[in-house]
């Protein structure tokens, strides 16, 4: 009886090593697979290039750096490349300490980060990739409205928002805003409609919130010169952006911002709005974003290590292809392409001769 | 009168007679209470169903469409036609291996002591009870405690964010379940058996080596395997720990560098980081991952079941 319940043991024992070595052989077939058709198909451009890359930073980008990577692992089968996207911030934190070759961004290093690469004597190189437009949306049912101002985003999400449960609620402010800034932010678009004011949006932790801070609430703020330029907390915020155009489309009257790059793809549901910032009412489409014409806008960034450069040839070779026609052109809104909006030529070119020169510290950031 | 003598009614059925002994009145509140506890069996039940239709139905343009290629394929963040889920099954399989290294012993030899030997001094009522909260922790608290000690601490040892720091993460997390469960198995030894062991000489550690352990062993391997299927589900520590979301090529690293340099990811990461892509192509994806997720825990349980079927005592 004794041998045969400690016969259990023993299965269980046996059971997990050969779990182990399931996953085990998985794995190595997997990884000689494209070795050997990445051999058939073409000497690698340079071969014998080995060594690992570890890319981390903001998961708005992490999806071009993967259809790079993946790119790039077809001509180098040796180099060992992880990708992961836990966030802009977390990834400079993870980067100014030395852990990771290249930092994805969706927004300009910041001054107290930038600090710290150089407190930690990290110096990096700052490469425009991209851009992002935010696109603020509303319900595909709502024809009530068709463009909001700068102004009207203040009153309708700004921090003097909160509470703020219907639109018509938003009258009285809107008034006193007109008063003080005039029209520098756009035409206010008041008295608004008595209607439910229901707001879905990215949360705190997500790029896409700092970038509406930065871009709109910021702005106003400054001129109005008050300190807080936080949106009203009482929203449903959440960092899926499937989720806020779900939220968005629930209610007919709702209001958010989210991707731009989310909204083409859910334009049965969703309806980006016009955008004015003092310029007159602007439609997002990719050609008004990468111009520049439409005010919210964000370009999306890789950071690279210069120390690690030196060290690691195959970290050069992956920037080399990020930066060439083959590896721009994993943007787009094609099938397995990345939905955002590709830079203009003259970006392009700026970004191109930032790297040959090898030209670290920032120039969009620091502040 | 009546009640002593059944037989005077002679053929009457079970029915009739109950019928005579409460009157004419029907079990009313009986009735009512068996309909709503089957109700609420019915809404779990209904729950469940919903859960997995929706998750089939969201996932069939991948099951459908290519399911050996989405097996086969690893993470992948940037394009749902080639993404899949080997990776993060081998990750997830890993991890569970050193789980079971590292909880089981450690959980087990815990419970041995703390019900063969600490007795029921404060200090042992103490610990119990501590290890009993420890279980009700959140699970990103040990996401913590694991990038504080595995991955900044003990770098050295663990490697940094490697599936080993990711490993011993989970397994502390699962060790006050394991310690839960086998102390339970322990106790349900009859006092018997040990005096059993003691009356022909045993000494103590003879005794629990070869009466009570081997006893409780079916009770302590459900608990266990049922803990690992806990593990296989996580995915907050993971990610604090350093899951990979986005890409993981290994290059021309082997099995041991992938273990102890090499970066990691799992089930549970994997359909977080599919579920946050654009589009509906990235829903199926991450439909057939939850799917594929559900399968495995479900075996992982059946296993558990097997084991404790097999080698069930009753005494």
């Amino acid at each position: 009886m004794i041998s045969k319940r400690w016969s259990a043991v023993a299965a269980l024992a046996a059971i997990l090593p050969l779990a182990a070595c399931g996953g085990d052989d998985s794995s190595s077939e997997a990884t000689e697979a494209p070795a050997s058709s990445a051999a058939e198909t073409t000497m690698a451009p340079e071969p014998g290039l080995s060594g690992s890359i570890f890319v981390s930073g903001s998961s708005t980008v992490e999806p071009i750096t993967t259809a790079v990577a993946k790119l790039f692992g077809e001509a180098n089968p040796d180099v060992a490349i992880q990708v992961e996207g836990p966030g802009t911030g977390d990834g400079f934190a993870k980067f100014c300490a030395g852990e990771t070759d290249i930092s994805d961004a969706s927004r300009p290093i910041k001054g107290e980060e930038a600090q710290t690469c150089a407190d930690a004597g990290i110096e990096f190189i700052e490469l425009e990739v991209a851009i992002d437009g935010l696109a603020v949306i509303t319900s595909a049912k709502n024809t009530a409205v068709e463009c909001v101002s700068f102004a009207d985003l203040w009153v309708l999400l700004g921090p003097d928002a909160t509470g703020r449960n219907s639109w018509s609620d938003a009258n009285d402010a809107a008034a006193e805003l007109s008063a003080k800034v005039g029209t520098d932010f756009g035409t206010l678009h008041a008295p608004y409609p008595d209607a439910p004011l229901t707001v879905t949006a990215p949360g705190e932790e997500s790029g896409t919130f700092d970038s509406f801070v930065e871009l709109v609430l910021a702005k106003v703020a400054k001129a109005l010169e008050v300190e807080d330029d936080a949106p009203r907390p009482d929203y449903t915020a959440s960092p899926n952006d499937n989720v806020i155009i779900e939220g968005i489309a629930a209610n007919d009257t709702s209001l958010g911002w989210v991707g731009f790059a989310f909204v083409e793809e859910n334009l049965d549901v969703v309806k980006p709005l016009q955008v004015d910032k003092g310029k007159g009412c602007v439609e997002p489409t990719p050609e008004s974003i990468a111009s520049g014409d439409y005010p919210i806008a964000r370009s999306l960034y890789i950071y690279v290590n210069a120390a690690k450069l030196a060290e690691n040839p195959a970290l050069e070779a992956f920037v080399d292809l990020y930066l060439s026609d083959d590896g721009l052109a994993v943007i787009g809104t094609g099938e397995g392409q990345i939905p955002y909006v590709p830079m203009n030529a003259a970006d392009t070119e700026a970004t191109r001769a930032v790297w040959e020169a090898k030209e670290v510290g920032t120039r969009d950031g620091g502040k | 009168m009546a009640l002593a003598t059944p037989a005077s009614h002679g053929a009457s059925t079970a029915a009739s007679l109950t019928t005579e002994l409460t009157g004419s009145k029907r079990d009313v509140r009986g009735r009512a209470v068996e309909a709503v506890l089957l109700a609420t069996l019915a809404l779990s039940l209904l729950i469940l169903v919903a859960l997995v239709v929706n998750l089939v139905q969201r996932a069939w343009p991948v099951l459908s469409g290519r399911l050996g290629d989405f097996l086969s394929s690893g993470l992948d963040a940037s394009n749902a036609a080639e993404a899949g889920v080997w990776q993060a099954i081998r990750g997830t399989l890993t991890l569970a291996v050193i789980v079971a290294i590292v909880s089981f012993p450690l959980g087990i030899a815990c419970a041995v002591f703390l019900e063969e030997y600490a007795g029921k001094s404060f200090f042992a009522r103490l610990i119990r009870i501590n290890v009993r909260n420890l279980a009700g922790v959140p699970s990103i608290v040990y996401g913590i405690l694991g990038l504080t000690i595995f991955v900044k601490f003990a770098d050295g040892i663990t490697g940094g964010r490697t599936v080993i720091s990711g490993g011993l993460a989970l397994a502390v997390l699962v060790l006050p379940v394991v310690i839960i469960t086998a102390s339970e198995a322990l106790r349900a030894v009859p006092q018997s058996i040990r005096e059993g062991a003691y009356g022909v000489g045993a000494t103590k550690w003879e005794t629990v080596r070869s009466h009570v352990l081997p006893s409780a062993a079916p009770g302590i391997l459900t608990g266990t395997v049922l803990a690992l299927s806990r593990a296989a589900g996580e995915a907050a520590p993971l990610l604090l720990v350093g899951g990979i979301t986005g890409l993981l090529r290994t290059g021309d690293q082997g099995l041991w560098e992938q273990i102890t340099k090499g970066g990691f990811t799992s089930m549970p990461v994997a359909i977080f980081s599919y579920a946050r892509q654009t589009g509906a192509d990235f829903q199926a994806v991450t439909g057939a991952a939850s799917l594929i997720l559900l399968i495995l825990v479900v075996l992982i349980n059946a296993l558990a079941i097997w084991l404790r079927n097999r080698f069930e005592k009753r005494w």
